[in-house]
């Protein structure tokens, strides 16, 4: 009895930390793609090079972020599990419960960081010049 | 800035009106809605709604708003960084005055200082620069602010649209005289500007006056050209402002006082009250017979 309660507090204890580090994921997307395009604009102006040459990187860059925040959502999205039980706080305290509010807090992590990587990305298409 | 003569500040001025009214009607927007659900109609909403209310009001529409903003807006950034269609003027500030060198598009220098004068309906790039402390760079009617930066170069242009004065201002504190850090803007029409490039590229007029002989004199002998140019004479002083052709500009002080001989007097005579811990010292130990021929020669200097 011991033990299996042992295993399953293992392994589910194994599965949080993987959903746990999971969250981190769609802001860690949104710092790497700022820092690549504030870098790489800062480095191309400074030495006068191609403009159109970033925006395009800058562009696809962007598409590739955003498919990313995109999965990880829909993956949130599903282990926050709304839909079904219209449980939006997740405050019972059990395993269960723990599970989904790491979903629920991953999935609002990935809203913001669409948000973020857009809106960073918005100078960069709409400006084309380094003046 | 509320009365726009470039097509920068027109430019500011619509993206200025967008967002208040944008603000305006958010506000309103809430307002009314908070006056709705606590005095007008306060029961218990459904969950359905409130949660639609929160998601959709408070995620979606402040997103999908701000990016709308976001995209009219930062295409208005362009214009004020537009390259010169062939002049451009190196400003530097200095505490408390501007230093303004036209370059045309020969290459040729024109020096001036604490006036800007430029041609309507032609695009004019201003080189800031800016000696010992941050300083920023202001005319409100025709464009934005740009910061002035020891060691670095900002860039900004003017188109002006209409000829006129407009006040200029250093917008940022620079020291004990910040606020009296002024100048004026004149927008010329081209052909009145050729005229005034040319006459402010030749040397100054020697004193026509025979009060003006003698005032040449006194500043020769108070050694005001040790500070102070006066092209085409011994005055080859480079601490402050050029005043080779001070007698046609329409301010004196950087701005803080007007042209007539008694402002010259004036302002010679008490420099250090004026302005406070400008580097030019009050001379006022000068009699007011020296001052009043001081005042004829400067005012001469057209």
């Amino acid at each position: 009895m011991t033990e299996i309660t042992e295993n399953e507090d293992a392994h589910e204890f194994r599965s949080e930390a993987v959903s746990l580090w999971r969250i981190t994921f769609g802001p860690l997307i949104w710092a790497v793609h700022f820092a690549a395009c504030y870098g790489a604009t800062a480095l191309v102006c400074a030495k006068g090079g191609a403009v159109d040459g970033l925006r395009l990187g800058i562009g696809i860059g962007t598409v590739v972020a955003l498919v990313a925040i995109v999965w990880l959502g829909w993956q949130a999205w599903r282990q926050w599990d709304l839909v079904r039980d219209r449980d939006w706080e997740n405050d019972q305290g059990t395993g269960e419960d723990r599970h989904q509010f790491l979903g629920h807090a991953a999935f609002l992590l990935t809203v913001i960081s669409f948000i973020g990587v857009s809106y960073v990305a918005l100078p960069a298409l709409l400006i084309g010049t380094c003046r | 800035m509320l009365n726009p003569s470039g097509r920068d500040a027109l430019l500011l001025y619509d993206l200025a009106l967008v967002m208040f009214v944008g603000a305006l009607v958010l506000w309103l927007l809430v307002g009314g809605l908070f006056v709705y659900v606590t005095r007008i109609n306060p029961r218990e909403m459904s969950r359905g709604l409130a949660e639609g209310l929160i998601v959709g009001g408070g995620v979606l529409f402040p997103v999908v708003l701000l990016g709308g903003l976001l995209v009219y807006s930062l295409p208005l950034m362009q214009a004020p960084r537009e390259a010169d269609e062939g002049m451009r003027v190196h400003i530097t500030a200095e505490q408390w005055w501007w230093r303004v060198d036209y370059e045309l598009p020969d290459g040729s220098r024109v020096t001036s200082a604490n006036e800007l004068r430029l041609p309507v309906g032609q695009r004019t790039g201003l080189v800031l620069k800016a000696h010992r402390v941050i300083h920023a760079f202001w005319v409100p009617a025709l464009g934005g602010k740009a910061d002035m930066i020891p060691g670095r170069e900002t860039y900004l242009s003017f188109l002006p649209e209409s000829a006129g004065v407009y006040r200029g201002q250093c917008a940022e504190f620079c020291g004990a005289s910040h606020a009296l850090m002024a100048f004026e803007t004149v927008v010329m029409e081209p052909e009145d500007f050729e005229a005034w490039l040319a006459a402010e590229a030749r040397d100054a007029t020697p004193p026509q006056t025979q009060e003006a002989t003698r005032g040449a004199q006194v500043f020769a002998r108070e050694g005001c050209g040790s500070c102070h140019t006066v092209r085409g004479t011994q005055a080859v002083g480079q601490v402050g402002p050029d005043l080779t052709h001070m007698g046609s500009r329409v301010s004196l002080g950087a701005g803080i006082l007007g042209v007539e001989p008694s402002d010259f007097a004036d302002w010679i005579a008490h420099t250090e009250t004026l302005k406070p811990e400008v580097a030019m010292p009050s001379y006022d130990h000068l009699s007011p017979d020296d001052l009043t021929a001081l005042a004829a020669y400067l005012g001469g200097l057209e």
